[in-house]
């Protein structure tokens, strides 16, 4: 006797039973895919903190915690301030000035104050027109500045047309410049 | 999370603060050119100064104007300790928003003789910076003007006077002592000429058309 639906299983069993074609580079594909997936614990700490940077993150903080965290900013601010001593006034407001000094013996002179931190080699003068005419040029900002020339490397003089420091402490004569904000300059 | 952040919080808050007082703690470098026992001191100073929110660089410039001088470190010390002492008093007069120029300039008053009263008066008469009126008080009294005589023409021209105009002042005041005129007399009449100078600017300057 025929029984159509034995036959039909019978069927299905055979094409299941078939073997199955693989591809044969399916195993390289799939292990390179692998390969490329993250390792949990492979990854670096460089890398773990960029990730952790880059995720959002919720931050609960109690109202002490939060006031100590403000307390912390405001004592670094404070600190960082501290160390800013009141500026000189800026470079844009700085004038030239021209010093001179008629010394006819002089081999050499230079020009040393509170803007060249005192530097006999920063500012030397050079003679201008006759021997005896020796002249320097600064920039100068807003203040008041002592200054001198040093004459062939020993001999102090303070510039006779300028006033004397009479807060002078250290014996050697100096002068006074002062330089004002509004184009008044002495 | 928040001990997490507090992991990482603290430790950084506590760096910036090290990093912060060790820069603060640094010696500049200039004062390379004092000697190993007077650079330590001097530094100390300056560290002391700049703690007290008092300008350093005039305190360095000191210094370095010693050194260059060839004066002796108890010297230098001296020095720097009496223009901390000199800054830290015009700053009392002055107040805490007076400028480091202005400090400078109010420590030489100082020096010369003017009493902080004085320096506190100019502060309250004038809104314009007082850097060149403490700096021209300063070179009047150098110049032989008594303090009183200085500081009374200074004050009655700091309302209005303007830097040149002080300026201009002080050098007449200078040029009639040089011809041979007392300098309270000289200082009382050239402050009467820059006063009234003043005055004829300033009416110029109101009657100027378009002038806002």
């Amino acid at each position: 006797m025929f029984d159509p639906v034995d036959d039909l299983i019978e069927r299905i069993a055979r094409h299941l039973r078939r073997p199955v074609q693989i591809d044969p580079a399916l195993d390289g594909r799939v292990m390179r895919e692998i390969t490329a997936l993250p390792t949990p614990g492979g990854a670096t700490a460089l890398g773990k903190a960029w990730r952790w940077l880059r995720r959002p993150h919720q931050l609960t903080l109690t109202p002490l915690g939060g006031l100590a965290a403000a307390a912390a900013l405001a004592v670094v601010v404070f600190l960082s301030r501290m160390d800013r001593t009141p500026s000189p006034a800026p470079r844009a407001e700085s004038r030239v000035f021209q010093f001179v000094l008629v010394a006819p013996r002089a081999t050499r002179i230079s020009l040393v104050g509170d803007f060249n931190d005192w530097d006999a080699t920063r500012t030397p003068m050079r003679r201008a027109g006759s021997e005896a005419l020796w002249t320097a040029v600064v920039p100068l900002a807003p203040g008041r500045y002592h200054y001198a020339f040093l004459v062939d490397g020993s001999r102090w003089l303070a510039d006779p047309s300028a006033p004397v420091a009479r807060d002078e402490d250290y014996g050697a004569p100096s002068s006074v410049v002062t330089v004002g904000a509004g184009g008044g300059d002495s | 999370m928040t001990r997490a952040f507090i992991r990482m919080a603290v430790p950084l808050l506590a760096a910036m603060l090290v990093a912060g007082h060790a820069a603060a703690q640094q010696i500049d470098p200039r004062l390379e050119r004092l000697d190993a026992t007077t650079r330590p001191t001097v530094a100390a100073v300056i560290d002391s100064a700049r703690t007290a929110m008092l300008p350093t660089e005039p305190l360095v410039q000191r210094a370095l104007e010693g050194a260059t001088k060839r004066a002796s470190g108890e010297m230098i010390v001296a020095a720097v300790r009496r223009l901390a002492v000199d800054l830290g008093h015009a700053r009392e007069s002055l107040g805490s928003t007076a400028s480091g120029a202005e400090l400078t300039a109010g420590a030489a008053a100082l020096r010369a003789g003017a009493s902080q009263t004085i320096l506190t008066e100019l502060r309250r008469t004038r809104r314009e910076p007082l850097t060149v009126p403490l700096a021209v008080l300063a070179d009047l009294v150098s110049s032989g003007v008594p303090v009183d005589s200085a500081a009374a023409a200074v004050l009655s021209l700091a309302k209005r006077a303007r830097d040149g105009d002080l300026i201009e002042f002080r050098r007449a005041v200078e040029r009639d002592i040089a011809l041979g005129a007392p300098p309270a007399a000289a200082t009382a009449a050239a402050a009467t000429a820059t006063a009234q100078s003043v005055d004829v600017n300033a009416g110029a300057r109101q009657q100027r058309p378009g002038r806002p």
